[in-house]
């Protein structure tokens, strides 16, 4: 009875040992960041990397007090308020940043844009409170917003403004572009495995537990779950209106405004990016959500390594895969 | 304690960084992965009492630990919602019996696990010890000194495992706020801590007897209702201080690292006079060597406070809430906020992705039907029948074998003295210790 034999209770927990082979608790590292809540989830045999998950954390607290336009101190606060008059000069990390956002604008035939948000004012999202703006006030955002009004200097790494009222904003990206620096900071304190996340929006996986970290796809408009992902040093950014939108006449109106129409984006309920990097997936989301299928595919099938799932605004809510990443491995519901 | 949603981020942070170190997270490694018993199988054991708390044990039991060969209950009702919960977990049935003496002549068992009221303790765990068999009691420890004394001498006596079951002990919050916060000094001289254990509502419990003809008479209930509000009647219970205090003082003298000198108490019947014999509103101050106080409160009016172990340091201020959060704050510091969890890995996802939550839905998770995300902590009492196990096993040390127990049940028996008798109340813990 109590002998040395495997009995069939030991074998099951030996298999589920090795399906879990560092440990069968994840430890949750979390704190309030960029208004949502990152986390970097460990696994049990890493809880040595709390304190590196720790100045993870402080690492997303930097890059928000650059980023944000919430506070009148931030480098961009500062940008903000001067590039139109002089070229601002800015940090490196800035400057790059500002940089990719360029090349996926240009990537995304302008779906991607970090100028919107004289629009996202003139429809009210940026009080919560929406509303449909009347034709002039269209017209007087859409005049100032676009990057084609922003100018960037590699050489001096300055900003500047062809004109007044231009202000950028790195909401749909500054959450994944805060990860990958959390990665790179975590990979650098030898930190063998993590999932990173912000706002449940933005996600990192730094290695893999064990056959990749799982991850759900579950946008909040979508009636059930649209699959699960499994992802290894890969990125994951999803984009919806699900949380910020208003109606009027039985239309919804989401917060994602298309910066080409100065309106809100409709025909996709949902994108899901998986790509390398977090900051590419987050701005790509957002590309996909307001590009819609054709866009995504376009894209998809231009830059290698980049995988698309959307979920069409439709009855049946279709979902749409282009293209395929290196260390993911998606399984539709 | 009436923190703000900012405060409260404030103290998680804290806390996170006073843990870094790595003997505190080897702490709550080591807790999170406490196993079954590597060899020899899983232990063979018998439940007595298998009511609201002995389920909830049933519930956790991690079946390759511990294999549940029978249970016995004076209550037939009880066995059948236990009957209900093995076959709910597809765990295999357990052997029935209403007198847990005739469980230990007729099974094979190795060790029982008691969560009976607290008067039969004694009587229970030492008949169980003397049969040969390994005892995992629920808190408190017993009714009276009496009782308790002769538990330990039974169980040195004995030579078997007798752990009283403060799950406080086998959470690892708690593990890891005492070696990373408490052993690393991070709150300087702590001269006050604050227990909160605070409930709006009756604590009689609704219910009838589970058939009309049903007699608790013969195990000293003259009522349905003696057995059913044991807890409300002096003769089989000692009231919120026995049932909710004694694992915050447990807690406290684990942390503050000693034990408390002198105690005094005040309650009453204040908002349920319904015919119970034990307040619904106590009381506590306990003082300790070196100059430290602990306030214990526990009231059935208000709920606002919940419950809370604070300690409240020169250098800082350390308040572990609902057992599964751990705020750490600095004396004059405003710096943010850091939070950690631990929850079983499981066959869900690590993540559940969406578009952006914001803050305020940040942390919850969605309300869904198919949810699959949702983080658990894991049970403290799961580690702790599988610390269990490991020391009848292996030998492993115990959280709260004995003699700890004996401590905070001794101090809450003197704080309902103190209440009684309206005077302060001195033990010599000398002679508790020997």
């Amino acid at each position: 009875m109590s002998g040395g034999g495997v009995s069939r209770r030991n074998f099951l927990t030996l298999e589920f040992a090795r399906d879990r082979p560092h440990g069968e608790h994840w430890i949750r590292v979390h704190r309030l960041a960029m208004a949502c809540r990152f986390e970097v989830v460990l696994t049990e045999s890493d809880a040595f990397a709390i304190a590196a998950a720790r100045e993870a954390l402080d690492e997303a607290e930097r890059i928000e007090s650059v980023l944000t336009v919430f506070r009148d101190d931030s480098d961009v606060a500062d940008v903000n308020r001067r590039a139109a008059g002089e070229p601002i000069a800015v940090r490196a990390d800035l400057f790059a940043l500002l940089a990719r956002c360029r090349n996926l604008h240009d990537a995304t035939g302008g779906a991607f844009d970090i100028t919107s948000t004289p629009l996202s004012r003139s429809w009210g999202f940026l009080r919560r409170a929406g509303r449909i703006p009347d034709d002039a006030e269209l017209a007087a955002a859409r005049a100032c917003s676009g990057m084609d009004h922003v100018r960037l200097d590699p050489a001096a790494r300055t900003v500047g403004f062809d004109r007044d009222g231009v202000e950028l904003n790195f909401g749909a990206i500054g959450k994944g572009h805060a990860l990958d620096c959390m990665a790179d900071l975590l990979r650098n304190a030898a930190v063998p495995r993590a999932l990173l996340s912000a706002g449940r929006s933005s996600v990192v996986a730094l290695g893999t537990d064990g056959g990749g970290w799982p991850v759900d796809l579950r946008p909040t408009l979508a009636r059930s779950r649209v699959g699960r992902v499994w992802l290894q040093d890969a990125a994951l950014g999803v984009s919806g209106a699900g949380e910020q939108y208003f109606e009027v006449d039985g239309v919804r109106y989401g917060h994602v405004i298309d910066p080409r129409t100065g309106r809100p984006a409709s025909g996709v309920l949902s994108a899901s990016v998986l790509t390398r990097f977090g900051a590419d997936a987050d701005a790509l989301s957002t590309a996909f959500l307001i590009g819609g299928p054709e866009r995504a595919r376009d894209y998809c099938a231009r830059h290698e390594g980049t995988q698309a799932v959307l979920v069409l605004d439709d009855v049946s809510e279709r979902v749409e895969v282009y293209g395929r990443c290196p260390g993911v491995r998606l399984e539709l519901s | 304690m009436n923190l703000t949603p900012e405060q409260m981020a404030i103290g998680r942070r804290n806390f996170l960084k006073a843990i870094a170190g790595v003997p505190a997270v080897a702490a709550l490694g080591a807790a999170a992965a406490v196993k079954g018993p590597a060899r020899g199988g899983p232990v063979r054991v018998g439940f007595i009492g298998v009511g609201g708390q002995g389920r909830a044990l049933l519930g956790r039991l991690d079946p390759a630990s511990a294999d549940v060969r029978s249970m016995a209950d004076i209550n037939p009702a009880s066995l059948q919602h236990a009957d209900d919960l093995l076959a709910k977990a597809h765990r295999p049935a357990a052997k029935h019996y209403v007198e847990w003496r005739d469980m230990l002549e007729h099974e094979d068992l190795e060790a029982v696990i008691v969560a009976v009221p607290l008067w039969a303790h004694a009587d229970v765990v030492c008949g169980a010890l003397e049969a040969g068999k390994h005892v995992l009691c629920e808190k408190m420890m017993a009714w009276d000194a009496a009782g308790y004394t002769r538990m330990a001498q039974t169980a040195i006596k004995s030579g078997r495992v007798l752990e009283i079951g403060y799950q406080r002990n086998y959470n690892p919050i708690y593990r890891s706020a005492y070696e990373g916060v408490i052993r690393q000094g991070l709150l300087g001289d702590v001269h006050f801590a604050r227990l909160v254990w605070h409930r709006n509502g009756n604590w009689r419990r609704p219910g009838g007897p589970p058939s009309a003809d049903y007699d608790p008479s013969k195990w000293g209930y003259p009522t349905w209702d003696h057995l059913w509000n044991w807890r409300l009647y002096w003769k089989y219970s000692q009231g919120l201080f026995a049932e909710l205090g004694s694992h915050q003082v447990n807690a406290a003298n684990w942390f503050l690292g000693s034990m408390p000198q002198r105690v005094q108490a005040s309650g009453g019947i204040y908002r349920f006079n319904d015919g119970r014999e034990v307040p619904d509103h106590v009381y506590a101050l306990f003082e300790y060597p070196g100059g430290i106080t602990a306030t214990f409160s526990s009231i059935e009016s208000n709920a606002f406070d919940e419950r809370y172990e604070g300690f409240y340091g020169t250098k800082g201020t350390l308040i572990i809430r609902n057992e599964n959060d751990a705020l750490l704050f600095s004396e004059g510091s405003d710096a943010s906020a850091t939070g950690i969890e631990v929850g079983p890995t499981g066959a869900g996802a690590a993540l559940e992705a969406s578009e952006t939550k914001p803050a305020s839905a940040g942390g919850a998770a969605r309300a869904t039907s198919e949810q699959t995300a949702k983080p658990k902590q894991p049970s403290p009492s799961t580690l702790e029948i599988n610390a269990f196990c490991s020391a009848i096993r292996a030998g492993t040390p115990l959280a709260c074998g004995p003699v700890s127990a004996m401590h905070s049940a001794a101090w809450c028996l003197a704080s309902n003295e103190a209440m009684k008798r309206s005077m302060p109340i001195k033990i010599d813990n000398g002679s508790l210790a020997s």
